[in-house]
């Protein structure tokens, strides 16, 4: 791996977003729409209930974590599209640069925004709401570790299908995150979904740090054998993710469909 | 000593049922530039893809500096470079931007001292600040080449390099091209342009079909094409020269005064004796060689036999 080679992919990108003004938007605009969306419905739900609960916390907090999820899931597959898109990707691959190094310089620049936007909107949701970072506490780290693991997992996953099958399957890099949404419990507990869906739910890494950010909020207690849980999932998917994106690049390498749709 | 650049032996691609480039061997000596010609869709960009390492073979080896390809893809790809008018660069990047890229990509050593010296050599001064978006074709396919020089690659791939080109920049780039041989850079190229291939190449693959059909240097592919072309400015008898060309089945074009008498090597004595005969009078005659455009045009209407 050649440290220049992912310099020049981080470069790049730094070069493309400074002049893409729905870029440098992107990093603002959803995660600030998500907040006043859910922020005003917290707020909503707290007036109308008798829980005792901090509903308006705990929805805060599931809206920044599931930011983590959501844009690991979107911002990786976006900058492969836009090679595309740009028909950039055969003159980057007839060079040096290897799949693992442009993977990389990718991820860089997909933290260095995710950061952004989070720092934006525990800004945003502070001013707004005077929602506080130490609610989410030291549970934040492995929370939004977790969570960003899980959605570049999911990332990989739609990039090895857009590289094998082409333009046609783009729509999932906008719909992966969305489709995962209901079983990953991110807005209610594990229990309200019906014992199908709780099976499936249970195979996921996000439902566990969701349920756990919610324990965490509301009583300060973290279940440290379903964080473990969910860390050894995320780490098996990952792989699995990792292994079918190389065999995908590969697949279209024998196919063609790398020069034809690029 | 073997100073085979590239040598390619048996190649096959097959998209489904398809066979893009069958069986193909070839090499190509260091120092040489050999032109890979062949009609839309013969398999020209199939096989330089596949020296790209973009496309994975069906089956054969392609072993370039020596090192087999499979295992050596990124040693090779650093002292290759590649330019193609089909290809982008990122658009809304400035075009000394995606040159700086580029040469982090290549690790080019005094990158800035490089980008300089090429903007120069490809006249690219007046829009290093522009947007890649903004530029016409022929700044952009000036870019590609400085780009594809950046490195000093041993070996060039060139698709079409002078597409698109105003006819004084096509030639610079040709007098580029020709220096870098000098210099002991390996080049491969495609190209519409015979004329530009006959200037140009050492050598001539002619592919039709995926197969290469041909392989020689320019002048001995021409001269597979054996017909002539007798051009006459007629002053008097022209209606006796067109009966004899027909009558010995000459294929003719007239325009006003001007025949053009196409005749097969071996005929032209008798061509000019019969007209001698005729006692027909012409101001001006002169006779066309065949070309390699000529060969071009043959194998590609006769699906590859001359």
């Amino acid at each position: 791996m050649n440290a220049n080679r992912i310099v020049a992919i981080i470069i790049k990108s730094w070069y493309n977003s400074k002049r893409d003004i729905f870029r440098i938007f992107d990093i603002f605009w959803w995660p600030a729409f998500e907040l006043f969306i859910w922020g005003l419905f917290s707020i909503f739900i707290s007036k109308t209930s008798s829980s005792g609960i901090n509903i308006i916390s705990i929805l805060l907090g599931a809206v920044i974590l599931w930011t983590f999820f959501d844009r690991a899931s979107r911002d990786m597959s976006i900058a492969l599209i836009d090679e595309m898109w740009n028909k950039n990707f055969i003159n980057l691959f007839s060079t040096p640069l290897t799949v693992t190094e442009y993977l990389v310089g990718v991820t860089i620049v997909s933290t260095i925004k995710l950061i952004i936007s989070i720092v934006f909107m525990f800004f945003l949701a502070n001013v707004l709401y005077g929602f506080q970072i130490t609610s989410l506490g030291f549970y934040l780290i492995p929370s939004a570790i977790g969570l960003t693991i899980f959605g570049w997992t999911l990332s990989l996953v739609v990039q090895a299908f857009i590289i094998r099958f082409g333009h046609t399957v783009e729509v999932f890099i906008w719909a992966v995150a969305v489709l995962f949404q209901p079983l990953s419990c991110v807005f209610y507990p594990l229990s309200i979904l019906p014992q199908w869906a709780r099976t499936m739910a249970m195979f996921l890494p996000s439902t566990y740090l969701f349920e756990n950010m919610r324990r965490y909020m509301s009583g300060g207690l973290v279940n440290w054998m379903e964080i473990l849980i969910s860390f050894g999932l995320n780490a098996l998917y990952l792989i699995l993710a990792m292994v079918f994106f190389y065999r995908s690049f590969e697949k279209a390498k024998q196919t063609g469909t790398i020069i034809r749709n690029y | 000593m073997d100073n085979s650049c590239i040598e390619v032996a048996h190649l096959t691609k097959t998209f489904g049922n398809f066979q893009a480039v069958r069986d193909i061997s070839f090499s190509v000596k260091t120092g040489e530039i050999v032109g890979l010609l062949g009609p839309n869709g013969a398999g020209k960009t199939t096989t330089i893809f596949m020296l790209l390492g973009l496309i994975r073979p069906t089956s054969g080896n392609i072993k370039i500096f020596g090192l087999d390809y499979q295992r050596n893809a990124e040693q090779i790809l650093q002292q290759l470079n590649y330019s193609s008018t089909y290809v982008e660069m990122a658009p809304r990047l400035k075009v000394i931007e995606n040159l700086r890229i580029m040469a982090r990509l290549y690790q080019v050593k005094d990158a800035e001292e490089k980008i300089a010296m090429y903007s120069r050599k490809f006249e690219l001064g007046e829009f290093l600040d522009k947007r890649h978006d903004t530029l016409s074709q022929g700044q952009k396919t000036r870019v590609y080449l400085a780009k594809a020089f950046l490195n000093s690659p041993k070996l060039l791939l060139l698709d079409e390099p002078t597409a698109s080109l105003d006819p004084d920049v096509a030639e610079l780039v040709r007098k580029e091209i020709i220096n870098a041989r000098k210099q002991g850079m390996t080049i491969l190229l495609t190209s519409h342009n015979m004329a530009e291939v006959e200037v140009m190449c050492d050598r001539v693959l002619f592919i039709n079909q995926g197969m290469i059909v041909a392989e020689d240097t320019p002048e001995q592919l021409a001269k597979k094409v054996r017909q002539i072309r007798v051009n006459l400015m007629m002053k008097d008898g022209q209606k006796r020269t067109i009966q004899f060309a027909e009558k010995s089945g000459f294929p003719m074009v007239t325009n006003g005064r001007f025949l053009t008498i196409s005749v097969d090597e071996q005929d032209i004595a008798f061509l000019l004796a019969g007209l001698a005969e005729l006692g027909v009078s012409y101001s001006e005659i002169s006779v066309d060689k065949p070309t390699l455009e000529d060969y071009f045009i043959k194998m590609t209407h006769t699906k590859g036999t001359v």
